[in-house]
């Protein structure tokens, strides 16, 4: 007998069944009874705002990147929460069990964990100590960490768990270069393939680590999956997988984390309010390494020599910044929740000083001190000019950046006030980064907000406020240079005693503030939206991810997601 | 035709290259290049260093002449943002736009087509006026606005469907009907989006081409044989009005794509237009031109197909 085709009709009836069983299954949304395992369990899923663009430890360049790294991969010793960089007292064991010092303190012996072991089952090694400093500092890798592991001169291996990191000079921070900045890499996996071909490697998409996590898989575009190393050194994670998917457009990665479709975003769009009236998400407020600046250029734009005909003069620049009131312009942009920059530094800087004295706020003053450095007001619409030149500058700013947009508007705002004319010139990021990054057209600018995102590391002021900064290569983009600040970054990062270090620290920035080479705004806080049954645990400054194995899922509040067993991972099935 | 057909593939492959060469300089003019990062931690030795590993710094017209040799020899080059190769970027998302924009223009078709041809029927009526101004509401929405306001309603206040993505973070978990399903219901709002925004252009364009064919002479010899008139205008008329249908609806598919640019970005569909846009906001070079070839390419085709569709349905032009 045949088989009656199917009618249309049937075949569209059976469609839109699926479709609405689809819809209705809601695999995120519903909440289970009072089964469901112990103290681990449960599905974290991260809303990311793209791919990494790598994922392998080396030639890591974004925020996603050093997510995923951080979880799959291990550092000899882990710096504590309060981010302090000198010496090795605030340090915890982590690859490395125990360490010690050579007299000299040119080198530090480290012993690693016999239980240690990569994601493969096979032991880590001391071997691959020195592997992974062979990678990250050999100069046909170009690893970006290179530069800052350029006090480390080799690695000897003494046995296979102990391993010798030799350094060129005795430094306060050289703890803190190696377990900060080096991930220990196998070399058994890795060594195989050229130092110069392991970028483009396809071994360098599927890492394996030593980690609390896993990487099972990586669909470019769709998802990007981890899983719990039950049997890590370290104990296993409390989650059982974490599942970064990748969503470029801010308010889609809105609507998922506030419906519940994923657990976790950086950067809530609109504001706190919404968050505290959702039953699905809430906020999680993270003070950050970045602070944010208007910064004067000194020089005329594209010039190395000529002076700026407005910044160069120091009374212009401490005018410019008594005449904005910083914190009514924080208030205005973050309500309650604003944190004020205190100087060139985050105050989650170790080194960080709220005594710092800036310009404060004073319209007289400012009035004065640009009166008497001969900008005065006279033209018919009352602006200041000086021999016929009017005080007028542009502010060059990422278009792409709803802060800095704000603030620019509200210092235009007060600057129109004192006779001051603030042109706005938003452009796209990359021709922002090109004008502003040393390079051919650097300093192509009159004013800038920059936000600079610091490493836990008070020495890399050096580069940000230091005359050696200045160049094509370095990152003093303001070119600010001051032989007394140098001096005192030099002492500073030449103290051994911590308390020495915070004093030359402060002096320091005092001196900067005192030049006003920038107007300090603000102190980047992230707020992000966490799904209300994850239970967070501690956050870092440097990054909300670092105790990522600590956060948990209570069994009464796992979700369908949360229940489907490690066993069911596509690497374990 | 067999002339008129090597006539065009050779006119094809000029205005590809044109294409090609105007994308590779102009995206190479473009301000920064693909390490060019807003990353104080990145020195500008390593940047360079990178520069030099994949020969930006060479001079345009070396990089020029080797982009063309390694595309005339299958290579379509290397992607800085994704780190693989460009055709293995484009092999996973070309089939993902080609299946929503081509399922989104089936539908669109579909619809308009049904919606035209009643309202040319009922000309002056009340659902001619209607749908009328419904659809050129519609059609006035920008791309990127409707598919926002699709997304709000649907995935945030109501919440019957996800909120973008092409599957579940859970699908590999699901069983197969389960995992089919979750499939159709991530494509539902990136399609309902295509299909509201470009329903209107087709409906109108059907509706005006069936008033053309109305007055035919044919037409009233029908109506005079007493055929209803259900029949003659959805038989007898609507083939002919079709006609120029079928050639838009070539000309539309690879039009689409770019339209798909806004829908893919909103509801994070990871195809062509998301890979087009991410590309030149990271100025991946070797993407962004790839990107543009497979584009030209596939508005040449789609206008040879158009052609070819014109001169099969249409005797007139044969002659």
């Amino acid at each position: 007998m045949l088989m009656r085709p199917p009618a249309p009709r049937r075949v569209l009836a059976i469609l839109v069944l699926t479709l609405f069983a689809a819809c209705t299954s809601n695999e995120g949304g519903s909440k289970s009874g009072a089964s469901g395992g112990g103290a681990t369990g449960g599905t974290f899923i991260f809303a990311s705002p793209g791919d990494p663009t790598s994922v392998f430890p080396p030639f890591v360049t974004e925020r996603v990147g050093a997510t995923l790294i951080d979880l799959v991969f291990d550092h000899l010793a882990d710096i504590s929460s309060a981010l302090t960089t000198t010496g090795d007292k605030t340090f915890t064991p982590r690859l490395a069990k125990s360490w010690t010092w050579a007299p000299d303190s040119l080198s530090i012996t480290y012993s690693l964990d016999p239980r240690a072991r990569w994601h493969d089952g096979k032991p880590v090694t001391a071997a691959d100590v020195r592997f992974s400093v062979k990678v990250f500092t050999d100069p046909k890798a170009a690893s970006p960490v290179a530069p800052l592991l350029s006090n480390v001169d080799s690695v000897s291996v003494k046995d296979s768990l102990t391993a010798v990191v030799w350094f060129k000079r005795r430094t306060p921070e050289q703890f803190y270069d190696v377990a900060y900045q080096l991930f220990i890499v196998p070399e058994h996996v890795y060594g195989s393939v050229p130092v110069d071909s392991l970028r483009t490697s396809t071994l360098a998409r599927t890492p394996i680590g030593s980690g609390q996590f896993r990487f099972v898989q990586w669909q470019p575009d769709v998802k990007l999956e981890l899983d719990a190393d039950t049997a890590n050194y370290h104990g296993r994670p409390l989650l059982d997988r974490v599942i970064f998917t990748p969503t470029t457009d801010p308010s889609t990665r809105r609507t998922q984390v506030l419906t519940g479709q994923a657990d976790f975003m950086e950067n809530f769009p609109g504001g706190t309010s919404v968050l505290d009236s959702s039953k699905v998400a809430r906020e999680l407020l993270i003070p950050s390494l970045q602070y944010a600046f208007l910064g004067m250029n000194p020089y005329a734009p594209k010039s190395n020599n000529q002076a700026h005909p407005i910044f160069s003069d120091v009374r212009v620049r401490r005018a410019l910044s008594m005449a904005v009131n910083r914190g009514d312009m924080l208030r205005n942009v973050f309500g309650d929740k604003g944190l004020a920059a205190h100087g060139p530094f985050p105050m989650m800087l170790s080194a960080s000083d709220s005594t710092v004295k800036l310009p404060p706020y004073d319209t007289a003053a400012a009035s004065a001190l640009l009166d008497s450095a001969g900008w005065r007001r006279g033209s018919p619409n009352g602006m200041r000019a000086k021999h016929g030149t009017p005080l007028k500058f542009s502010l060059l700013m990422p278009a792409t950046s709803a802060l800095r947009q704000k603030y620019s508007q509200l210092l235009q705002e007060q600057y129109r006030r004192v006779g001051v004319t603030l042109l706005i010139d938003a452009v796209d990021s990359k021709t922002y980064t090109e004008r502003v990054q040393p390079g051919l057209k650097a300093g192509d600018f009159d004013a800038i907000i920059q936000t600079f995102s610091t490493d836990p590391s008070p020495s890399g002021l050096r580069q940000n406020w230091g005359t050696a900064g200045i160049g094509p290569q370095g990152q003093n983009l303001m070119r600010y240079s001051s032989v007394k600040t140098d001096a005192l970054m030099d002492s500073m990062s030449a103290s051994f005693d911590p308390a020495k270090f915070k004093q030359y620290a402060s002096r320091a920035f005092q001196q900067i503030a005192d030049d006003a080479p920038a107007i300090w705004l603000y102190d980047l806080t992230e707020v992000d939206a966490v799904n209300r049954r994850i239970n967070v645990t501690q956050t870092r400054a440097d990054g909300w991810w670092h105790s990522l194995a600590e956060w948990s899922i209570a069994p009464d509040k796992r979700i369908d997601r949360d229940r489907i067993p490690l066993s069911a991972t596509p690497s374990a099935r | 035709v067999r002339g008129r057909l090597a006539a065009r593939l050779g006119q094809s492959v000029v205005v590809v290259f044109i294409v090609t060469t105007i994308a590779f300089f102009v995206i190479r003019s473009a301000p920064g290049d693909p390490f060019s990062y807003d990353s104080a931690r990145i020195t500008p030795a390593v940047r360079a260093e990178w520069r030099a590993r994949f020969g930006y710094d060479q001079p345009l017209i070396v990089q020029y002449g080797r982009y063309l040799w390694s595309v005339a020899h299958g290579h379509l080059g290397y992607s800085t943002l994704r780190n693989e190769s460009v055709a293995s970027a484009l092999a996973e998302a070309l089939p993902r736009t080609l299946a929503l924009a081509g399922l989104g223009l089936l539908l669109s078709f579909i619809i308009g087509v049904v919606v035209g041809t009643a309202q040319a029927a009922r000309r002056g009526g009340w659902f001619d006026r209607i749908t009328s101004y419904v659809l050129l509401v519609l059609y006035s929405i920008p791309d990127f606005w409707g598919a926002l306001v699709i997304l709000l309603v649907f995935a945030y206040w109501w919440q019957v469907f996800p909120a973008g993505g092409i599957v579940d973070a859970m699908h590999d978990y699901m069983p197969p009907g389960r995992a089919f399903a979750d499939r159709l219901s991530h494509l539902a709002l990136p399609l309902a989006s295509i299909v509201l925004l470009t329903t209107g252009a087709i409906s109108r364009f059907q509706r005006g081409a069936l008033l053309e064919v109305l007055p035919a002479d044919y037409v009233r010899t029908a109506r005079a044989k007493g055929v209803p008139e259900s029949r003659v205008i959805w038989k007898h008329a609507l083939r002919t009005a079709l006609a120029p249908m079928i050639v838009l609806l070539g000309i539309m598919l690879p039009a689409m794509l770019g339209g798909t640019i806004f829908v893919e970005q909103v509801f994070s569909w990871p195809g062509m237009g998301l890979l087009a846009a991410r590309a030149i906001g990271s100025r991946d070079y070797d993407l962004v031109t790839a990107t543009v070839i497979v584009g030209a390419v596939l508005v040449v085709a789609g206008n040879i197909v158009a052609d070819a569709l014109h001169v099969a349905l249409d005797p007139r032009v044969r002659e």
